[in-house]
């Protein structure tokens, strides 16, 4: 059961994730169910609540029962330290230090400016990203060898910012039948510790966990206006997608990916019935001179 | 627009960070769509693609690609269009940046084993890293600086309202 609640709080997703196995059955079950509680047709709130219609997963970011911030923050953290367990960084302070400038000035752009962001490139030849609660963003380094200048890395971290700023994660908790369990357990943590530790478990299988579909599209929107604000072009991300769309077919760092999310055409179909004409007039940078190749 | 020009176009642009060179790939119309003289909202209607319809992909500017088509050469909206073959169709042609690997493909979406990387079962074995954690999280860089990191590259901040979502209610 622990597990179980585990997997519901963190995911991970740019475009992306990996399938579940047998074990997932049963949780994708919940998850299904909790999802399908939250497809109601929302009634208008608050920034960045307003684009959530059309079947998005709802409910204030306050009506997150028995998750502090804190909290939060120590959940993510823990996730965040079991996937660097399987996947550590890439041994390249400049590129590191390179994605949290783009990210946190990406993250400036949103609702949650000041929340204490972390992004990273791992190890790992796969393409993905992945966001956990509390700020804590990951991408790998075979996605970001397929980016080509700094508005696509922008739009790649803006996707997993919004999933943050969202707490798709939570909420999905929040709305699931664990929630009370969830609940319990959290209301007595504070920081890193033991019951969040048996909470998360050692495996980083929790960020094999996929959303809703529409939780992807919504962060799809929101990476276009985050990249757009902080002074990009806003089409960075839509220009990953169509490298993914385009070149991935038989590549099996992807083959999950391909599974378990929206296809990238329905991504970009879906981002093109958001944003019409509406970008028409924003320019914005792209920064190929700028941006950080990896070396090796 | 001649051909010399549309040729120098593409690179000009790649190197000038003005636009995305593209030269000569294959597009997929996702839907139908207009086709425009110039890459604007108001430009002039020079024909229209229906869903399915290939064209040759010349170069990105913006949020319009420039492509060729049996339906006329001009402007649509890239995201009206798929880069590649359309989809159900046979497996593409290396990608334009080398992703195709080595490794044998599994040919078609579907579960599969043996992914190198963060396989499931990588994932489920790993053992949480404290001292790698804090190493991620030693390159924070705080909101002063982000902001210092945007100016140094142009960035301006500006105003955006968020999107809605399709059929949503405004």
């Amino acid at each position: 059961m622990v597990s179980r609640i585990a997997t519901a709080l963190v995911s991970s997703s740019l475009l992306f994730c990996f399938g579940g196995a047998a074990y997932a059955i049963d949780l994708g079950q919940e998850l299904k169910k909790a999802i399908e509680q939250t497809t109601q047709p929302q009634t208008k709130s608050g920034p960045p609540q307003t684009n959530t219609g059309g079947g998005m997963i709802t409910g204030g970011v306050g009506a997150l029962l028995g998750i502090s911030p804190e909290e939060e923050v120590a959940i993510g953290r823990q996730a965040a330290g079991n996937l660097l367990g399987a996947a550590p960084l890439v041994k390249d302070a400049a590129l590191q230090k390179y994605v949290n400038n783009v990210g946190r000035w990406i993250a400036s752009q949103s609702e949650r400016p000041d929340l204490a962001w972390h992004f990273g490139v791992i190890e790992s030849n796969d393409i993905n990203a992945f966001a956990a609660p509390g700020g804590y963003v990951f991408v790998t380094k075979g996605l970001y060898r397929m980016l080509q200048n700094e508005s696509e890395l922008a739009g790649v971290l803006a996707h997993e910012v919004g999933h943050v700023i969202m707490k798709h994660h939570l909420k999905i908790l929040q709305q699931s039948q664990l929630v009370d369990i969830g609940g319990k357990l959290l209301a007595k943590t504070a920081g890193e510790n033991e019951q969040i530790k048996n909470l998360i478990g050692n495996g980083a299988e929790i960020f094999s966990r996929s959303l809703d579909k529409n939780a992807e599209y919504e962060a799809d929107r929101i990476a276009m206006i985050l990249a757009a604000r902080a002074g990009y072009d806003p089409f960075g991300l839509p220009t990953v997608l169509q490298d993914i769309g385009h070149a991935a077919k038989d590549d099996s760092r992807v083959s999950l990916l391909f599974k378990t999310h929206p296809h990238p055409d329905d991504r970009l179909a879906q981002l093109g019935e958001a944003v019409g004409d509406r970008l028409d007039r924003l320019k914005g940078q792209t920064l190929e001179k700028r941006f950080y190749r990896i070396k090796q | 627009m001649n051909m010399a020009r549309s040729l120098a176009l593409p690179l000009a642009a790649f190197l000038l960070a003005g636009g995305t060179a593209l030269a000569g790939e294959a597009g997929t119309a996702l839907k139908a769509d207009d086709l425009k003289a110039e890459p604007f909202r108001d430009a002039k209607t020079i024909g229209s693609l229906t869903s399915g319809d290939s064209v040759e992909i010349l170069k990105r500017q913006g949020g319009w690609f420039q492509v060729k088509s049996v339906k006329g050469d001009g402007w649509v909206r890239m995201l009206s269009v798929r880069r590649g073959e359309a989809r159900k169709g046979s497996g593409d042609a290396a990608g334009l940046l080398g992703l195709a690997s080595g490794r044998a493909g599994t040919g078609r979406v579907v579960a599969t084993t043996g992914i190198r990387g963060l396989s499931e079962e990588e994932l489920k074995a790993a053992k949480y890293d404290e001292a790698e954690l804090k190493k991620a999280e030693s390159f924070a860089t705080s909101r002063g600086d982000a902001q210092k990191f945007a100016a140094a590259g142009k960035l301006a901040a500006r105003k955006v309202e968020y999107l809605s979502a399709p059929g949503a209610a405004k």
